[in-house]
């Protein structure tokens, strides 16, 4: 009894803790996450939540249709490595944790106004969203995100090199 | 029993250094999931082992309860208690590692240092050191002599 009771004072204290300091704090997340990739992109919804709703692309086709119309330019949010190791044929490499550095090309590349798609590794990988808020907060404002990314793109056989 | 080494278990200093470790290694490891819950989170997500609804009350939870608990075997808040809580977590990372090491499941362990998106391939390290912690646990709690340094112990 006296071993509950010590459990029950520790656990509560630290359920209390946690509650709180996820509550006050920017990097806190909801309570329930969205981890249905049927749903989009997987994510534990912060509160500076980063998932763009409205721009995301969420058929493997229409993301062909539009590679297809040559109006977009495909951007890939993923490392160097993965880029090198296959990615969507034509498409740009801008990983984003190398953000700063290689976006000087592509500004002076592509004026403010084209059409840009990004994309990741798939459902799972947030990299895309973070990429096109990145470009957005530069100004280009026609950015789509393709969630389904490279690993949906290869399965169904679209063009790669 | 070996009398030498019933002296060294027996040894308070050595409870206490057993307690101190094992409450900071808790607590490092908390911390950059305290920092970072939506990549801890993703982390959970990662080992395919637990319904959607809780992922994120694990993630905002379970480093506190590192933390807590961590923090209650060092200045000895029911120390015996405390790594009760922290042989259970103990027992459920051994299980959750097996089991996706079983079914060939690549994931991020999220340990310590979370860096999303590293799937670590070989997870038999982190198995025997987990063993390892487990160990001392099972001592600290075994352990029946007066603990030295403690607010409230029994």
């Amino acid at each position: 009894m006296k071993t509950v009771k010590e459990i029950s004072i520790i656990l509560g204290l630290s359920i209390v803790a946690a509650l709180a300091v996820n509550y006050f704090s920017p990097s806190g997340i909801a309570l329930v996450g969205q981890w249905d990739t049927s749903q989009g992109v997987v994510t534990a919804k912060e509160k500076n939540h980063i998932v763009i709703e409205g721009v995301e692309i969420g058929t493997v086709d229409l993301a062909r249709k539009m590679y297809d119309s040559g109006d977009y330019i495909f951007v890939d949010a993923r490392s160097t490595e993965d880029y090198e190791e296959g990615h969507i044929k034509g498409a740009w490499s801008i990983p984003v944790g190398q953000f700063e550095d290689k976006i000087a090309a592509f500004l002076e590349r592509y004026p403010l106004d084209v059409s840009i798609v990004t994309y990741c590794s798939g459902r799972t990988c947030e990299d895309s969203h973070h990429l096109a808020e990145y470009l957005m907060e530069l100004g280009y404002d026609k950015i789509n995100v393709f969630i389904d990314g490279f690993p949906g793109w290869e399965t169904e056989g679209h063009p790669v090199e | 029993m070996n009398n030498f080494v019933k002296k060294f278990i027996d040894n308070s200093w050595i409870e206490l250094a057993a307690r101190w470790f094992l409450g900071a290694t808790f607590i490092y490891a908390s911390y950059s999931k305290i920092l970072a819950p939506a990549v801890f989170a993703k982390i959970i997500y990662g080992y395919a082992l637990f319904p959607s609804i809780f992922i994120n009350l694990l993630a905002i939870v379970l480093p506190f309860v590192e933390l807590v608990a961590g923090l209650a075997l060092i200045v000895g808040f029911y120390p015996r208690s405390a790594v009760l809580i922290i042989n259970a977590m103990l027992l459920a990372f051994i299980v959750s590692l097996s089991i996706n090491i079983i079914r060939g499941h690549e994931f991020d362990c999220g340990c310590f240092a979370i860096n999303a998106g590293s799937p670590s391939t070989f997870s038999g390290p982190l198995l025997i050191r987990d063993l390892f912690y487990l160990a001392l646990g099972g001592y600290i709690f075994l352990y029946r002599n007066s603990r030295r340094l403690c607010l409230y112990s029994n």
